[in-house]
Parts: C-alpha cells; structure tokens; sequence
C-alpha cells in the first residue's frame, strides 16, 4: 500500500512539474490551448494525488496528516484543490500559471520530508485532530489561492488594458472581489481550525488555549486576515492595501505552519 | 469629545488596535514565556533581560498592557455593534422593500424579455407582485447580520475566556498506583487505583488509562471514574485529564535491620528519615534500562536494568549521590536504604472552568456569524412596467461585480438588454 502511494506520490510530483512548465508555456507563448490543456492535467494529477492520500491513510491506518510529510503532501492537495475550484468557477486560467509554482513548491518541501511510517502517540488518536488538521489545510488552500489572486491584483494595477493580460486577467474590481471570496473561504475554515485545535486541547490537555506559538501564530493570522477583510470595506484602503495584507497574512501562514516549529518551541513541534 | 467618542468606537480604530495586537502576540511568541531573570540574561545579555521584565514580556499575555489592549478592543467592538444596531436594522428592512431599491442599483436591463424567468434563473422564486404593479424579491437577507453576529461571538468568547481565566481552579496531581495524594486547597484527594497501558502489537502504545477514586472526606462521599488521553474522567465537577507519565518505585529505610519506614516516590520527590528528619534522601532520576548504550528514562521503556540514582543530604548540606542497580542498598551509619519496584505514576491535570461552555458558544457564534457573512450576500430584483415591457434592477449589498455578470447573464436569458444605471426602481424619481 505504502509502495504504491510512494509511486503515486512521485508521479504527482513530476506531474506538478510538467504542469508549472506548461503554464508557463501558455504565459509565455499566449497560446489558449495550453491553458485547456493545463488545466485537464492539473485535474488529472490531482485525481493521483487524491488517491496517493487516500492510500496513506489506509496504509499507516490513521488519517493521512499527522507529521511533517503528510501535511505538506496535503497542503499541496488542498492548494491544487482550490485552485482548480477557482479557476473554474471564475474562468481564469492565469490563476493556474500563478499558482502551479506554489503547489511545486510545497510537493518538493513534502519530497524532502521523511516518509517513514510511525506510530502515533495517544493524544494524536482523536477525531478533533482529524478535523483540525483537515480544515487547516483547507484554510492554508484557500489563503495560498488568496495570496496569488493578490499578487496578480498587484501586478495587473501595472499592465495594460489591452493585450494578451488584459484578455486574461480579469478587472481589478472582478480580481478583488475573487481573492475576497478566496480569503472568505480560509477564514471560515482557519476559525473551523482554531475552534476544532482548541476542543482537541481541552480534551487532550486539560486546556482548551495555552498561549503556544502555533496557537499564537494561527491567532496572529487569523487576526490579519480580519484586518484584510475590515481594510476592504474602508475605501482608501480598498484594493492596493487589502492585496498587501493578503500577501502578509499567507506569509503568516507559512510562518505558522513552518516557521514556528523551526524557530519557537511548543507542544506542536510533532506537526 | 464627542468626536473622540465617535473615534473610539469606529473601524479606523478597530484595526489599529488589531494590528497592535497581532504585533504584540507575534512579538511575545519570541520570548520563552515564565523564564527567571538568569535565564533571560543568559540568552539574550542583561539589558534585554531587565527590558524584558520590566515589559513584562516574560508572561506577557497576562501583562498590564495586553489585558489592556484586549479590553480596549472589546470595548470599541461592543460599542460599534452596539451603535450600529439601529442603522442595521432600519438598513436591512429597507433592503427587503422595493421602496427602498432608490439607491445603489448594482445593475438593470430593459426589454420585453419575462421577468419571472429572470427570478428564476436567480435563484428567488419567491418573487411577489405589489399593488404597483411592481414584481419585487430579496434574498439571503441573513447576510446582513453576518458580520454584527460575528463580532457578537467574538464579544462572547473574549468575555467567557476572562471569566474563565479569572474563575477557574487548576491543580496537578501526581501518584502512583495505589498512591492517595491530597488535591491542593480543594479539600479532596485523589487516589489513583491503576494505571493501565494498552500497547498494539508492535510494543506501540496505544492509551494510557487511570483509574481514580476522589473523596471528599468533609461530606464522606466518594466518586470514582477512569481518565484517558483524549477521554477525562468528570469528578466532583472537576475534569481529570491523564497529562503524562513518569517513573517512580518503592523506597524502604531499616534501622539496624528493622524495618522502619516505607514510602511511595515518585522522581524529583525526597523524605526525611522517620527517627531522624535532618536526613534527607532524594530520588532526582531512574534509568530502566542503565546497561544499555543510550540511558533514557523514557517512562514508556522497558525494566532491564533499572538504576535509582539518589541524593542524601544531611542538615540541608549534600552527602552523596550515586546510582543504585537492583538489589544494591545505600548504607548510611546504622540505617539502610533500599528502593524497590519500580514502576510508573500517572500525571493528572485537573480542572474547573465554569465558562467552558461561553468560550464554546462565543465560539460556534462567531463561526456562525463568518457563514452568513460570506454565504448570503443580500441581493434584491426589482421589475417595473416599462411601456409594453418591463425595466428590471438588480441590487446587491456586497460582491457587486460578481453580481452584476450573474443579473445581466440571466437577464439576457430572460429577454432583456441591459443598459446603463440610470433610474431607480423604488419610487416616482
Ligand atoms: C477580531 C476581531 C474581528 C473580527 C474577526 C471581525 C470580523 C468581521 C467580519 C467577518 C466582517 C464582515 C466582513 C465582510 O462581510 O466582508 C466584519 C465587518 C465589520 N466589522 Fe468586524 N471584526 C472584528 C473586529 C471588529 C471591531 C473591533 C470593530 C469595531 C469597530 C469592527 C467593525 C466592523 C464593521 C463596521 C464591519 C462592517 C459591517 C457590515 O458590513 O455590516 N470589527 N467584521
């Protein structure tokens, strides 16, 4: 089982690279077939991917997010997952061409972890953890899709209305409004997060919210994005600075999910 | 003054003060929290440690200034739902009315196309024709309220989380089987009946499950219950949460050959000799496994070659300290010290929160709130007589390019052209 997810797992990554290429193809050559053809690919490595997760869990008997490897493997997932949603949804192929570098990114920082199977400790037996890390990585999709639909806002403020990118990329008002309800969708799931993380804490340590650095980060996110979402109602602030805290607040993500149990100490540190 | 007040409780404000304090949380996450002056100075030189105490930033989510920023915000959040309140209420009436369809139009179109479909094709069957001759319908109405139930959650598991904090009672109880240990100024002790390990087939473990009996010798009642990991037993309206685990053995003093004394201990614990309280022995660590190439003292590992490692002090000065093998006995003038079966103690937290349930609530409000705010956007469609067709408008509160595309898209499919924002469906204007 474990033989064939890593099979799987290693075919998803050449696949994500063969779809980074090809996007950046379309971009370069302007050619609409392309971004069709990239946008099957990329639904078709995500069927692999899906089934290479599935395979893990079943292979290791517990749900397929618990350490290092399994997180980012599903990070990648749930990046793919969202973008494909939204590039649908809203027709937008660009977003693919944007975004096919991040999920490179997170596969190949998934590559570099260990992959050996082990044993979880007692307190990592629980449904709340299941749906924890479930929504986080959901949440993490939606702010990494959040984060590149700004980046192009900010980009698309400096091209012409003409062109191949005015062709491609929507409106300024039409792109804040889809990184709106991309950053919508990683609120409600990184509240889902916090919510199910302090549930699981209480039951697990008798503390429902203990000031740890991964608590405090996902707070400090979560406090961000409520910024992002107040930044755009206000009218001076609208656009421009909503987009930039966007970008800061899936930097906070990384922060949460790398950084801290590279630089802060905590009880997370097995995630 | 009254504009300082207007200031105060506004949104400029609210995200000043949430910027503050994501910065004083992201700041704070840097520092060990609860170290001692020593260990600051040690690892970032004196004057940072005498800034970091005097800033408090050695707890700092209970320091002055965080409750303090905490509290502003609260209070700025209370009075801007508090303020907005009646505006909202008159807002969202008005938003449910083709009368008040006088501004804000997101898009119309006109023809002779059918308006029915047009409400259809949008999703709000329940279209109905008023006595003008006007056929009007609102949808996702919630939606208003979305951000005002937020903040309300929010309010809600702040304030349980104060409660909480300000109210609860915390212990740590520790013992071994068998072991009866009193439970802080509760008035209650705890006895842990058995600890019992459950492993897989491979030597992982799976739980780890006390049993315990608390009584309360005042009433001279007794309850009893198990506490698992994930699973805490609930007693005397404290919740008992099986934490951790740790080594501990059983230590016999004879004097002159006689047993004199037996005590249960854990490691870190130490007594006083019973005939003789200046002697004082110590059982700082206990190593299951001492021959092997890597000493753990892991409370999980096997028994293979246990050694106790124990301390003697005598009127407060160190004697000695050693490690004593299974079997070897620590003689000291005419008494003897044996330690003998080791085995593990449970690690209880114990808990009472009578706000849980507020935080929870806030909580699941807030979650709430965060749906109906980004699901229902509140649209409304207004049709009027136009000629021999019909004019119709489509109003959205928020997303209003999205639904603009969607109005003008189904309005094209209902028959009708769409054509520039120029008039307004409520009234004579
Ligand atoms: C951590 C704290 C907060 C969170 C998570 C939060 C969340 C939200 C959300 C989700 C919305 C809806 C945004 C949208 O629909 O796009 C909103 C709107 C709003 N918030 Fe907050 N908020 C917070 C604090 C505050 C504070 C302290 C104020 C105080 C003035 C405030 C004032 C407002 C206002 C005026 C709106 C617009 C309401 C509307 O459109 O009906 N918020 N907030």
């Amino acid at each position: 089982m474990i033989q064939t997810e890593n099979t799987l797992f290693t075919i998803a990554v050449i696949g994500y690279f063969i779809l980074t290429a090809l996007n950046f193809a379309f971009v370069i050559l302007k050619k609409e077939p392309l971004a069709k053809a990239a946008f099957r690919l990329q639904a078709g490595i995500f069927i692999l991917h899906t089934a290479a997760l599935v395979l893990r869990g079943i292979g290791t008997g517990h749900w397929p997010m618990t350490n290092q490897y399994e997180f980012s493997t599903s990070f990648a997932w749930a990046l793919c997952l969202v973008s494909l949603i939204f590039i649908r949804k809203y027709r937008f192929p660009v977003l693919g061409a944007f975004s096919s570098p991040l999920i490179l990114l997170m596969i190949g920082y998934a590559a570099m972890q260990n992959r050996e199977v082990r044993e979880l400790m007692p307190s990592l037996r629980s449904s709340w953890l299941a749906f924890h890390v479930s929504t986080a990585i959901i949440a993490y999709g939606a702010f990494g899709v959040t984060c590149v639909i700004s980046l192009i806002f900010l980009f698309r403020g400096r091209m012409k209305e003409e062109g191949f990118w005015g062709q491609h990329i929507p409106d300024t008002e039409k792109l804040d409004m889809i990184s709106y309800r991309s950053a919508c969708l990683g609120m409600l799931f990184l509240t889902l997060t916090i919510l199910t993380g302090a549930i699981w804490a209480e039951q697990a340590w008798g503390s429902y919210w203990s000031w740890d650095p991964k608590e405090t980060w996902s707070l400090v996110t979560w406090i961000i994005y409520a910024v992002y979402l107040h930044l755009r109602i206000r009218r001076g602030w609208k656009g421009k600075g909503a987009a930039w805290f966007a970008v800061i607040g899936f930097v906070c993500v990384i922060f949460t999910y790398i950084g801290v149990n590279t630089f802060l100490p905590g009880v997370h540190s097995y995630a | 003054m009254k504009k300082i007040g207007k200031f105060l409780s506004s949104m400029p404000f609210a995200i000043i003060l949430l910027v503050l304090l994501a910065a004083a949380c992201a700041l704070s996450s840097t520092v060990s929290q609860g170290q001692t002056y020593e260990y600051y100075a040690a690892q970032y030189g004196e004057r940072m440690a005498g800034l970091i105490l005097a800033l408090r930033l050695d707890d700092a989510f209970h320091s002055w200034w965080f409750i303090g920023l905490s509290t502003v915000l609260c209070i700025n959040l209370f009075c801007c739902n508090l303020i907005r309140l009646p505006a909202l209420m008159k807002r969202a009436e008005a938003f449910a009315k083709p009368d008040g369809m006088t501004t804000g139009i997101t898009a119309e179109a006109a023809g002779d196309g059918d308006p029915h479909r047009l409400f259809a094709a949008l999703h709000m069957p329940k279209a109905k024709e008023d006595g003008d001759g006007r056929i009007f319908a609102a949808g996702n109405k919630a939606g208003f309220w979305g951000a005002w139930i937020c903040h309300l959650g929010i309010l809600l598991l702040i304030l349980g989380f104060a409660l909480g904090q300000m109210t609860m009672k915390q212990y740590t109880v520790y013992a071994l089987p068998g072991q009866t240990k009193e439970m802080g100024d509760s008035g209650l002790s705890v006895t842990v009946e058995d600890l019992r390990i459950s492993r897989d087939e491979n030597g992982a473990i799976l739980q780890y499950t006390a049993m315990l009996t608390v009584s309360d010798s005042v009433k001279n009642t007794v309850e009893s219950g198990r506490a698992a990991v994930n699973a805490p037993a609930n007693l005397y309206g404290y919740k008992f949460f099986q934490n951790s685990i740790g080594w501990g053995a059983d230590v016999r003093v004879l004097k002159n050959g006689e047993e004199l004394q037996k005590e249960q201990l854990c490691v870190g614990e130490f007594f006083a000799v019973a005939d003789k309280p200046e002697l004082v022995i110590c059982f700082p660590a206990f190593y299951p496994d001492y021959s092997a190439e890597i000493k753990t003292n892991d409370p999980a590992a096997e028994v293979k070659d246990p050694a106790y490692i124990y301390q003697v002090y005598y009127q407060g000065q160190i004697l000695g300290m050693n490690a004593l093998k299974a079997g070897e006995e620590l003689t000291i003038d005419e008494y003897t010290v044996l330690f003998e079966r080791p085995r593990n103690y449970t690690l209880l937290a114990v808990k009472r929160d009578s706000f849980t349930w507020l935080v929870l609530l806030g909580g699941l409000i807030t979650l709430a709130g965060l749906v109906l705010a980004f699901w229902l956007q509140p649209s409304a469609v207004c049709a009027v007589r136009e000629g021999s067709g019909w004019h119709v408008y489509g109003r959205c509160r928020k997303g209003g390019v999205l639904f603009r595309d969607e109005f003008l898209k189904a309005a094209a499919e209902a028959g009708f052209t769409p054509c520039e924002n120029r008039t307004t469906a409520g009234g004579d204007t």
